[in-house]
């Protein structure tokens, strides 16, 4: 099997296209009537799928997996777990996934750049859902223990769990937060959302113009 | 070539085969329609899809649908006149998809818009399965699209893959919409509109527990026919039908109130706690299918429209594409009426229609002033 491909997005860190990558090596080996499926980075298939948030497509690789590889394989049971919070909705418990095992090689830097996207898209739910949303639960969203939110407020500066595989980012937003204007209210342990305006590219090319013509032109013949 | 392999392929699998010589001929076919010459196969179809077929018969002996899958997909592209062009393996690709659970393969030809069908059954297998793919894929409004091609698609009896389609179009349309109307559109065939209610019972009946708003309610009728929906392979939709409730009960607060405690809200939709009312309508934000803010501080949940102006580049290019695709779908129709319009057959009918119903000889009552 010619795994260069795939070893050569992994390099080049373009992990959104792993899960196509190994979709369609699959199909290939397979129609050759090879037995590949003892020496497949299921692991790295799978989160290939969890990277770009097709959970159902993870879903379904995983039940077509045969059952004695995944008990040979505690890395692809653990990428599982990730997927399967997700599934259930379960916002904390994934990060609760991506730290409870010790990732391989291969498989660390995927797994951290994910959880560095996640925390990412969860504050992007929090921005959009909450206008006030207690420092327990944000810390949640976001990866983070308890103890470090009640630093939070006297401290101003997000302390980061001990664990964490990217401690940076979180480092990060949590400063992000307060820069755009979140606000801690100290008595209630409530943070208040500031809603950030997000611009959208509203100019138009001439070539538009053309196109129009041509709509009416068609409606009228 | 292509004669002398369907022949021996004939004789070989005529008889009981085992598994060895079943991968032997397996492989050879692959090999076959990858490295076959389109032009060559196109001048015998029928040779070449009962090839093709035999194929799919051996993969599916060998409990391997995975090893078709990619075959076959080069099978239809070779076979295709166009992309536009369904062929008789399009449903025999989907169902190995489906088995091998490639759903997101098959989502592929999915996407192309279909115009031209040789034998009626290719389409609707291609759409039940279809629609079954998109439902694995949560894509509810495409597999509903499917689905409904199928229940309304001309028949002249009654057909068991339109019966089966009709109890997912229920369900789908349950999930999508929140709602299900038993009158079919007066295009489809007198057949399914006669028909497929009678058919489908309990799912008639599971839509009007739906249309009352009482989850408990609900749960109480799955629960008693949970046999003949699991005998269908429906449960699984059966209970995304459930989960979907709680959801549309939200959106109903939406158009009532613009703000709302989430303890009101648990209450009204029949939640434990205003916690797991938060979750839901969380997740419901997430998905894009409600506008709102939390504020967890008062316990309270503030509705908002929804934020779309139809102004931002993005926006103009989506409808942009939309007009071009239905101007192409217009010119297409254009051209298909012109032809029928020059057809012989259509037009011997139509003309004698037309002496029975033309209004001058007609010997009209004579009217009494």
């Amino acid at each position: 099997m010619d795994f260069s491909v795939l070893n050569g997005a992994l390099a080049s860190k373009s992990f959104n296209r792993i899960a196509d990558i190994c979709d369609n090596l699959m199909l290939q080996v397979a129609a050759e009537g090879v037995a590949f499926q003892d020496e497949w980075p299921f692991a790295i298939h799978l989160l290939g799928h969890i990277y770009v948030d097709d959970i159902n497509s993870a879903r379904f690789l995983w039940k077509s997996i045969p059952a004695a590889i995944k008990e040979s394989q505690p890395e692809l049971v653990a990428a599982w777990k990730i997927g399967q919070k997700l599934w259930t909705r379960d916002y904390a418990g994934v990060y609760d996934a991506i730290r409870g095992f010790d990732w391989s090689q291969e498989t660390q830097v995927l797994v951290a750049s994910f959880s560095e996207l996640y925390t990412k898209r969860m504050f992007g739910l929090l921005l959009s859902a909450y206008s006030t949303i207690s420092i327990q639960d944000a810390a949640q969203f976001l990866g983070m223990s308890e103890d470090d939110a009640t630093n939070y407020i006297r401290t101003f500066v997000l302390p980061v769990h001990a664990k964490c595989i990217n401690l940076e980012t979180l480092n990060k937003f949590g400063k992000d937060a307060l820069r755009q204007g979140w606000t801690v209210d100290p008595v209630s342990q409530m943070l208040t959302v500031k809603k950030q305006a997000i611009v959208r590219e509203q100019k138009l090319d001439p070539g538009k113009l053309q196109c129009l013509t041509e709509y009416v032109f068609h409606l009228e013949h | 070539m292509l004669g002398s392999l369907s022949n021996k392929i004939e004789a070989c699998t005529a008889g009981p085969v085992t598994k060895e010589q079943a991968s032997t001929f397996a492989l050879i076919i692959a090999r076959f329609i990858s490295s076959c010459v389109a032009d060559q196969i196109r001048l015998a179809p029928d040779k070449f899809i009962s090839v093709c077929k035999r194929f799919k018969d051996q993969v599916l002996l060998l409990e391997e649908p995975l090893h078709g899958v990619a075959p076959m997909l080069t099978a239809i592209r070779k076979l295709q006149s166009s992309t536009e062009h369904l062929t008789t393996l399009h449903p025999e690709f989907l169902l190995l998809c489906l088995l091998a659970k490639c759903y997101r393969t098959g989502l592929s030809i999915l996407e192309e818009d279909i115009f031209e069908v040789d034998q009626p059954r290719d389409l609707f297998l291609y759409c039940y399965y279809g629609g079954m793919i998109c439902v694995g894929q949560k894509r509810f409004q495409k597999a509903l699209e499917l689905l409904h091609n199928v229940v309304t698609a001309p028949m002249s009896t009654i057909n068991a893959i339109a019966v089966e389609a009709y109890k997912k179009y229920i369900l789908v349309s349950l999930i999508l919409h929140g709602q299900f109307s038993t009158s079919l559109p007066k295009y489809a065939s007198s057949v399914a509109q006669r028909n497929l209610k009678n058919l489908c019972q309990p799912y008639v009946e599971l839509a009007n527990s739906y249309n009352n708003g009482k989850v408990a309610d609900l749960e109480t009728y799955v629960k008693a026919n949970e046999e003949k929906f699991q005998s269908d392979n429906n449960l699984g939709l059966v209970k995304q039908v459930i989960s979907s409730m709680y959801k549309r009960n939200i959106q109903r607060l939406t158009q009532t109130y613009l703000t709302l405690s989430l303890h009101d809200i648990a209450n009204t939709v029949q939640l434990n706690s205003p916690k797991e009312a938060e979750m839901h309508v969380l997740q419901m934000i997430q998905d894009g299918e409600i506008y709102a803010t939390i504020n967890q501080k008062d316990g309270m949940v503030r509705f908002l429209e929804d934020p779309e102006q139809y102004k931002t580049c993005e926006m103009i290019e989506r409808i942009d594409s939309s007009i071009q695709r239905l101007m192409t779908l217009s010119k297409k129709l254009t051209v298909m009426d012109e032809l029928m319009s020059c057809d012989p057959l259509y037009l011997a009918k139509a003309g004698r229609e037309r002496q029975r119903l033309d209004f001058d000889d007609f010997d009209t009552v004579p009217q009494k002033y």
